[in-house]
């Protein structure tokens, strides 16, 4: 099964420092970019989403921050029609980890489901430990 | 009075409004003004499932200034956007009466010269500036709320006459 690539998109430096912290945990990563809403209009932020997803024939994910955002509206916007790209929100390091070390084995659908399944799963709260 | 805020902003709904000036205002309605915008059923459900508890009303400029004073009087509390300074001017020359915009958003775009990170202009924006300002609407230069607020006129000073 091929890959699926990825591109995160986020407010600021996130993408870019969490795919930092990502490869600090898993090792090296290729075939993800990252890209920052930062500076960029509406329209030339959707440009820069399509230019990146234009290649991936065989699909892949976008990866943003919030829902609502710059980076998940022009995300929808650039990937209208391609029902190969999967899109999930609210990103956070173990989703991140839970695709480079999946990536490999499904298709972007089934990936991105499971990232949504993995991600709400990931967040717990703890207290009054004795 | 439901209006809250009056923004020129090129992303339209998104982080800024929704979490910075929506969380601390609370709107009940959000008017997206744009012809283009309000042209496309896509975009129209595009910006209404970015704020899924908000109403948001995507109308023409023609619209709005029509029911510009009904939002005025209405219970609740209402945000405006617009994408430049234009739409602003139409809206305002439509009839229209906002005290003030801010000018939360107008990006990067080849021509445009820098007033600050945000905010890039252009001679069609400076000369529709001229003419809001000229109405007695004030133009006012901040992102998020807890940014200090500048005028437009202050940070881009108009050309001295030749």
């Amino acid at each position: 099964m091929a890959r699926v690539p990825a591109l995160l998109v986020m407010h600021g430096d996130l993408a870019a420092a969490l795919l930092r912290a990502a490869e600090q945990v898993y090792g090296p990563v290729s075939d993800v970019e990252v890209l920052s809403n930062q500076g960029l209009s509406r329209d030339a932020l959707e440009a820069r989403i399509r230019e990146c997803v234009r290649p991936w024939e065989q699909g892949g994910v976008v990866l943003t921050d919030f829902w609502g955002g710059s980076c998940h509206a022009c995300g929808v916007s650039a990937t209208r029609g391609r029902d190969e790209v999967a899109l999930v929100t609210g990103i956070n390091l173990p989703i991140l980890l839970d695709y480079l070390h999946n990536r490999d084995q499904f298709e972007a659908g089934a990936l991105a489901e499971r990232l949504q399944k993995k991600g709400q799963e990931s967040i717990r709260v703890q207290r009054g430990l004795p | 009075m439901s209006w809250l805020l009056h923004r020129i902003d090129d992303r339209l709904i998104h982080g800024q409004v929704v979490v910075a000036w929506g969380q601390r205002m609370n709107p009940r309605r959000i008017w997206v003004v744009d012809d283009a915008v309000a042209a496309s059923a896509w975009e129209r459900e595009l910006l209404q499932s970015l704020v899924p508890d908000v109403e948001v009303r995507v109308v023409t400029v023609t619209l709005a200034a029509a029911e510009w004073a009904a939002e005025r009087d209405a219970a609740g509390g209402a945000f405006l956007l617009v994408r430049d300074l234009a739409t602003a001017r139409r809206l305002v020359e439509a009839g229209a009466e906002p005290r003030a915009f801010n000018v939360g958003g107008l990006h990067y775009a080849p021509g445009k010269d820098k007033v600050n990170e945000y905010v890039y202009l252009d001679a069609h924006d400076r000369a529709d500036a001229r003419a809001l300002l000229a109405r007695g609407t004030a133009l006012e230069v901040q992102d998020v709320p807890a940014a200090r607020p500048a005028a437009l006129q202050q940070l881009d000073p108009p050309s001295a006459p030749e």
